[in-house]
């Protein structure tokens, strides 16, 4: 009875790094993996979570084997001897320290220049754009044809941000009322927003299409749906977007889609 | 047992917790009865139109007067809080007051009393085409009560040297009227009760309007005296009365008159005979109808 | 652990879990229990509206739209109900998920968060819209709640909700109609018992002429005649000199006929005055003093000189003074005071389009004490008022220190 109970617990802890693995083996047919990259220094973010991701693995699948068979082997059924007391192996804690740090002061080395390139290197050039996180939506000012924000021409928007393709943007990003965090998922961009700072954020994306901006820190009841949109394409679509929408909000008539011939419905 | 009664207090404050102040029980819908109802709508045909107009009976046109007086002593009214403006709504230290409760001294007679007819089956006259004229002078208009009929063009006047705005509420009439310059209103629509008028930019303004389709409508002068001409003889027409500061359901002034048929909902009913003048006297209206 | 302990911990256990459990009662509407109240109506006759209410409009979860209303029940059928798919796996549910914890299942502006919203949300029941471009008196057209549903209000907790589909949005629309309708047709039933005649005994005929053709018919006209009522805007004239252009804009603000500053202060910041109210916290502010006089009065009078019908009548009225108060308590937002905008911040609420403020200009806006100047300022001078509000946010540019409050163009 005592020997079935014994069997059983290991083969829980046995049954911890088959599912963890399987799960990672099976995940990316259903989608559920890390989003499509469409920015130019996401691969060497991806890279490094690969990398650390293979050698925790390895770590974790040891670690785990060792667990359970140390519950399988010394289990108090079977093992009917007395336990061995030692005092420690001096040597084997030196290893087991000095190999962990050894690999952690490698990782850190090994990450600073991508850290570098996303966080440190900023382009030498004017923001592209102004976001302004706001409970629950994302408040985007762009500079207008005087290329300066904070002047007469500028174009205001919520949710809708456009970005020109194959060229360095830069983002700066601030807070109106609380914590928020900027997060382009398929661009690997994350960065809180701040109240108070004005963060300069930048990227290059290598591909169009139409990809999400979330919320990535809590910041009240309606943060799980502070979704905003984010439309990558060429400069020329770009420039034009900035024209036709500059010119909406400039009108000084009604939309034709808003007058009373529209309105027959 | 320290234990226990550190559970008891916490559950007692978790218990607590999305209490705030309670709402009234609102009576819920009977599902059967709607059930009827919505048959009755959704079926095609409007119903034959049952209630026809009491037929007009009489001839002629007659003339109802009357005296409010009010049965009491009107305190002291209050001073207006002027803020704004004041080289002109404060000119010479002079103080604008509240004029809710207007008695003549001399006679208790009580002025802006409202008396209007509900409904009568014929009109003597179409619409004034001469504007009456709602000014406003000191910053306040000169007018606490004014009527007028409905398509009768108002000429909403600013005889101040500053800038006023008109705000006829229920009617979303809210004009700028700048300085010496007026500006034309005509009431499109009945209201029930008067209803209020106030200037934004100098908010301790206030006046009633009050519009009606048949015109059909008095306001009780400084002594308290009214005069409602050319009404329908030969029919029992209901009217309403009104004041601002009366304690009935909107206003309404009811009193204790049963000869007039005079209801809590302060309406009272009387038939005319034609070319004669009706003189109900003198009404008194007691204090105790009259908030504070 | 002793068995006492035990049993505590697995009994609180278990309440924790089934905590939940059981079935929500499905949604229903309030009453507006303010007017009911202000009207002196009975049990019986608030229950007759909320009756003839559920015939003519239906459930929060299946609502009803009469021909008469002119709105479409399959866009109702899609914002309406508990979040969930349809047939054809379209969620279904809109307002109840985007929407009713702000403005309320009722759309009474008293959802749960209303409360801690400055300013509060939008009360759809008496049926007044601030930002349209209608006339002042006319409803909004369906453009133009399409329009704030898209851009949301800038300054205010209504967010953008651009991200939604088109059929989304307008299914929404379509419900904020329904929902002010069903508001303004409430209004105007708990009314029209003051306008009973007495023979009536306070009951509200039941039939298709008084409900559809007299009382709900007119609402709706409104509603379907707003596109006609639009304002008509003349042209910007296109070689108009700015500079000269906000230069006459700035004389027409400070100047007599349009009286900008007496509101928006000399300075623009809005300090030109701070104790109005808007339509709604207005209705509550002139109830407040209403019942506070009534019971002021009431403690200095006293029952022993009065004849035992107006002892009946006086105490009739001291019941209904406290029940308007608890109803004022538990079914009406703390008034709150508006004050005028503070135009040097570039914050515009009803849109920033020089348009938008063309309408603001000209019609006002419809609910709060901002008046209209049709008719006392001529279009091409609310073009000259329009570019100098513009320009407001950036007029000191450069001459102010940055220490100086007036220019706070970074917040938008």
């Amino acid at each position: 009875m005592r020997r079935l109970g014994g069997i059983f617990w290991s083969l829980i802890f046995l049954a911890v790094p088959i599912l963890g693995v399987a799960t990672f083996a099976v995940a990316p047919s259903y989608n559920i993996w890390l989003p499509k990259d469409v920015s130019e220094h996401g691969s060497s973010i991806d890279g490094l979570f690969y990398f650390i991701l293979a050698l925790t693995g390895v770590v974790f699948i040891a670690t785990e084997g060792l667990l359970f068979w140390f519950l399988w082997k010394y289990d108090a059924a079977k093992a009917k001897g007395p336990a061995t007391y030692i005092h420690g192996s001096h040597t084997l804690e030196v290893v087991w320290t000095i190999i962990p740090a050894a690999t952690l002061l490698f990782l850190a080395i090994y990450q600073m220049n991508t850290w570098a390139d996303v966080k440190m290197r900023r382009p030498a050039m004017a923001p592209t754009v102004e976001v302004v996180a706001r409970q629950f939506e994302w408040r985007l000012r762009y500079p207008g044809r005087d290329g300066m924000l904070g002047t007469r021409d500028d174009l205001f928007l919520t949710n809708d941000l456009h970005l020109p393709v194959d060229e360095d943007v830069l983002v700066q990003l601030k807070s109106m009322d609380v914590l928020h965090s900027f997060f382009l998922p398929n661009l690997r961009i994350k960065q809180d927003a701040v109240p108070g700072m004005k963060i300069p954020v930048w990227f290059k994306a290598k591909e169009t299409g139409q990809f999400d901006i979330v919320c990535a820190e809590l910041c009240g009841w309606g943060h799980y749906k502070m979704k905003g949109r984010v439309t990558i394409e060429s400069r020329a679509d770009f420039d034009r977007w900035l024209e036709e929408t500059y010119a909406r909000q400039e009108a000084t008539q009604p939309a034709p889609e808003d007058t009373a011939a529209a309105a027959a419905d | 047992m320290k234990q226990v009664f550190a559970a008891t207090i916490v559950c007692g404050v978790l218990s607590c917790v999305g209490c705030g102040p309670t709402r009234v029980v609102a009576p819920g819908a009977d599902a059967e009865a709607a059930d009827r109802v919505r048959a009755t709508l959704v079926s095609a045909s409007t119903s034959s139109g049952t209630e026809q107009e009491a037929a007009a009976t009489g001839t002629g046109w007659g003339t109802l007067k009357g005296r409010f007086t009010f049965a009491g002593t009107p305190s002291q009214p209050k001073a207006l809080v002027v803020d704004k403006d004041t080289e002109v709504c404060s000119m010479g230290g002079m103080k604008l007051l509240d004029r809710s409760l207007l008695v003549d001294p001399s006679n208790k007679g009580l002025a802006n009393v409202v008396v209007f007819a509900r409904k009568t089956s014929r009109v003597k006259t179409a619409a004034a085409e001469t504007p009456l004229v709602f000014d406003q002078k000191n910053c306040e208009f000169l007018l606490p009560v004014f009527a007028a009929r409905v398509g009768q063009p108002v000429d909403v006047h600013n005889s101040d040297p500053i800038g006023h705005n008109t705000n006829i509420a229920g009617s979303s009439f809210n004009q700028l009227v700048p300085a010496g310059q007026g500006t034309a209103y005509k009431p499109d629509a009945e209201t029930g009760m008067p209803t209020m008028v106030t200037c934004n930019i100098h908010p301790w303004m206030k006046a009633y309007a009050v519009f009606r389709k048949d015109g059909y409508v008095a306001v009780s002068a400084a002594d308290g005296s009214f005069t409602i001409s050319d009404l329908p003889a030969g029919e029992t027409i209901e009217f309403q009365v009104w004041h601002e500061r009366s304690g009935g359901p909107n206003g309404a002034v009811g009193l204790e008159k049963p000869e007039l048929k005079w209801t809590p909902k302060g309406r009272f009913q009387v038939t005319l005979e034609p070319d004669a003048v009706k003189d109900l006297g003198t009404l008194e209206i007691p204090a105790a109808s009259i908030g504070s | 652990m002793n068995r006492f302990s035990h049993v505590a911990f697995l009994l609180a256990a278990g309440c924790l879990l089934s905590a939940g459990c059981g079935r929500t009662p499905p949604a229903s509407y309030r009453l507006n229990m303010v007017e009911a109240t202000k009207q002196r109506l009975t049990t019986e006759q608030e229950r007759q509206v909320a009756t003839v209410l559920l015939a003519m409009f239906g459930t929060p979860d299946e609502p009803v739209a009469l021909p008469e209303t002119g709105l479409d029940e399959a866009k109702l059928r899609l914002a309406s109900g508990p979040v969930r798919s349809d047939i054809v796996g379209r969620k279904n549910g809109l307002y109840r998920e985007h929407c009713a914890h702000c403005h309320g299942v009722t759309g009474d502006g008293m959802g749960p968060t209303a409360a801690f919203l400055k300013p509060y949300p939008r009360d759809y029941r008496p049926g007044v819209f601030k930002f349209k471009s209608t006339e002042r008196a006319d409803k909004p057209t369906h453009a133009d709640l399409l329009r704030i549903l898209r851009n949301g209000i800038a300054g205010t907790s209504m967010p953008s909700f651009a991200l939604l589909s088109e059929p989304q949005i307008d299914a929404l629309v379509e419900y904020v109609k329904y929902l002010s309708i069903r508001g303004e047709t409430e209004l105007s039933l708990m009314r029209a018992y003051f306008e009973l005649d007495d023979d009536a005994n306070g009951i509200l005929p039941e039939t298709r002429e008084f409900l559809v053709d007299e009382t709900l018919t007119p609402i709706a006209e409104k509603w379907k005649s707003a596109a006609a009522a639009q304002i008509v805007v003349p042209d910007m004239p296109a070689d108009i000199d700015l500079a000269e252009s906000i230069a006459k804009g700035k004389e027409l603000f400070y100047g007599d006929k349009a009286n900008c500053v007496k509101c928006h202060g000399v300075t623009g910041l809005g300090d030109g005055q701070a104790n109005d109210y808007d339509d709604w916290s207005k209705a509550i502010v002139e109830i407040n003093k209403e019942i506070e006089g009534g019971l002021a009065k009431a403690g200095k009078t006293s029952t022993s000189g009065m004849s035992a019908e107006d002892a009946a009548e006086h105490r009739k009225q001291v019941a209904w003074l406290g029940r308007f108060s608890q109803v004022v308590d538990g079914d009406a937002l703390v008034p709150r005071t508006i004050p005028p905008r503070n135009l040097r911040l570039g914050v515009y609420r009803g849109g920033r389009r020089p348009l938008d403020l063309y309408y603001r200009i000209h019609a006002g806006i419809n609910g709060a004490p901002m008046p209209a100047a049709k008719g006392t300022v001529p279009p091409e001078d609310i073009w000259h008022i329009v570019n100098y509000i513009r320009s407001l946010p950036y007029e000191f540019d450069g001459e102010l220190g940055a220490d100086r409050p007036m220019v706070a163009r970074d917040r938008f």
